[in-house]
Formats: C-alpha cells, sequence, structure tokens
C-alpha cells in the first residue's frame, strides 16, 4: 500500500471516513476543511493511497499553542527561556477502520513528528502536546509521550514529548543507518 | 581673519550626510495612473512620501508571512478574504500552523513546568524507528 501524507484538500472525500469515533469522523467530515482554511484553528493532514488520491484513510491535525510564562508555578520557571512556552498541539489523530493494524497510525505520527521538527526550527516549539483517549494512552507512551498529572479520570489525559527529545531520536536514527 | 575662518572650515571634519539613493521605475500608463488615483486618495503630494508609505506597509506584510500569519481583511458582515500574493509566499515558512488557546487547571501546569524545565527524556525505541523512515 503506497500511502502518501499531505494537508486536507477541499475535494478530499472524507464521507466514507469511519474510525470508529464518532466526534473524530465528526470532525474531518464537518469542521477539520472549515478550521482549516477559514477559522485557522488547525491544520489538517490526511494519509491517502495513491491508487485512490482523494480518499481519506487517516488524518491528524495540528496548531500552535502557548503557555503564558506568569502562569507557570514559580519554583519552574528558572530552568525555562524568559518568554511564554511555545508547543505544538497533535489535537487528533484517527485511521480509518478499514486500515486499522496496517502501520497507518505509525506512518500519520511519524509525519507530525517531522513537521513538529520543521516547525519547531522555523517559528520554535519547546514540546508536543496531545489530548489521549485514555485507552490510547499507552499507544502513545510507546513514542516517549509522557503524562501530565492533573487532567480530571473522565477527560482525555494530555501528554507531553519534548522537542529534544524527538531531534535526539532523529540523530540516533541517523546514526543507526 | 577671514582667511583664518577659511583654513578653519577646510580643517574640519566633513559633515556625515545621510546618502539617500534614488529610486526610478518605469510605469505603464496604467500603474502610473494607479498611483496618481492612490497619492489622490491619500492627499500625498510627492513621490518619496508615496514610496515611504508603500514601503512600510510592505515590510509589515513581509514580516506577517514569515512568521506564518496569513493576511486578512474582514467586511463588516464577516466575509473575510485572504491576501495571496505570489512573491509573499517566498518568504512565508513552509509549514505555518495556526496558534490555538489550551485549557489548563493548576496541577497540569505545574506537571508540565516541572517535564519542560527538565532535562528531556531519552528518546524511545519506537520515537527513534519513527525518526530513521
Amino acid at each position: 500500500m503506497a500511502v502518501t501524507i499531505r494537508r486536507l484538500e477541499e475535494f478530499d472525500d472524507v464521507g466514507s471516513f469511519d474510525c470508529g469515533d464518532q466526534p473524530l469522523n465528526n470532525y474531518l467530515k464537518q469542521h477539520a476543511w472549515t478550521n482549516q482554511q477559514k477559522s485557522s484553528i488547525g491544520v489538517t493532514y490526511v494519509a491517502i493511497e495513491e491508487s485512490a488520491p482523494r480518499a481519506v484513510l487517516g488524518y491528524f491535525t495540528l496548531a500552535t499553542s502557548s503557555v503564558p510564562r506568569d502562569s507557570l508555578p514559580k519554583k519552574y520557571v528558572r530552568g525555562l527561556p524568559p518568554y511564554d512556552l511555545p508547543l505544538i498541539l497533535l489535537a487528533r489523530l484517527a485511521v480509518d477502520t478499514r486500515f486499522a493494524g496496517k502501520g497507518l497510525g505509525d506512518a500519520l505520527i511519524m509525519e507530525a513528528f517531522k513537521i513538529t521538527l520543521r516547525v519547531a526550527g522555523e517559528v520554535g516549539c519547546r514540546c508536543m502536546i496531545t489530548d489521549a483517549y485514555r485507552d490510547r494512552v499507552a499507544w502513545y507512551a510507546r513514542y516517549g509521550f509522557i503524562p501530565i498529572e492533573g487532567a480530571q479520570k473522565v477527560s482525555p489525559q494530555k501528554m507531553f514529548l519534548d522537542v529534544r527529545t524527538i531531534r535526539a531520536a532523529l540523530k540516533s536514527g541517523s546514526a543507526q543507518e | 581673519m577671514r582667511a583664518a575662518v577659511k583654513d578653519k572650515l577646510k580643517n574640519a571634519a566633513p559633515s556625515p550626510k545621510v546618502r539617500k539613493s534614488k529610486f526610478q521605475a518605469d510605469l505603464a500608463p496604467s500603474e502610473d495612473s494607479i498611483v496618481r488615483t492612490l497619492k489622490a486618495e491619500l492627499e500625498m503630494t510627492s513621490n518619496t512620501d508615496f514610496l515611504s508609505d508603500a514601503l512600510a506597509l510592505f515590510r509589515w506584510a513581509v514580516s506577517e508571512r514569515k512568521r506564518g500569519h496569513i493576511i486578512v481583511s474582514e467586511s463588516s458582515t464577516g466575509e473575510r478574504k485572504i491576501l495571496v500574493l505570489p512573491r509573499l509566499e517566498r518568504v512565508a515558512p513552509e509549514v505555518a500552523l495556526p496558534h490555538v488557546d489550551i485549557h489548563w487547571n493548576e496541577r497540569e501546569l505545574e506537571s508540565l513546568a516541572a517535564l519542560a524545565s527538565g532535562q528531556p527524556a531519552q528518546p524511545t525505541k519506537a520515537l527513534i524507528r519513527a525518526m530513521r523512515h
């Protein structure tokens, strides 16, 4: 299966996408394009197969955010640069059930890491944050995401991945080749 | 006395002059007409002032696109139009992501600050494998 990951386009076929989770399906079908083009809330990247270049097999959405420095506890700010903390939010990641278990989720998150490094290089960002469903925490943890304490048990789990860790992985991966 | 003053002036260091560049452009009649109309609308008489303001505007547009921001006009009814100028896109970052606000509670902020201010974790095997592809 030759898969390409690119930005969502207006005429992509999102109607038949089904990842088994209604909010994630609805986001892609009803909000992703508007949020990307009109509202500037998030940019969605889609996985498509070359033989059917409009059918979306999986997607993820990214946005940037920042945490004001003065909202962080004083005992930690000394270890941080004297600016607001810039971060990248991996807002959503989903794979169509017909393609589950084929490594598509891994391919999507790999692309998200690469984009994160490019953004970090161009405009700066300290970490990646995701809001993981509770049953997906272990999947994100495989990639080094660390749970952020304090979320309510019924809410998605915020998770943290340092950009320096992603850089180290890139360096380590290149060294092994 | 007069000769002494002349000598003094001759020996004095020349006052630094700001070198001004001349700018000349060959405009098509239609463009010339646009410039004249704009100058009239903006109540400008000199080409220098016109160029100076145009330069300030262009400089601002370039700095906004460099930061990945889009330049939008919004009507009173909320209709938005995005300025797309091929030359401006040359300075835009390859990847531009919009900015959103995230709600954090106090405990989450403390945990985030502890993680961000500490040493980065070692990459996991899965992450190294992912970055190798």
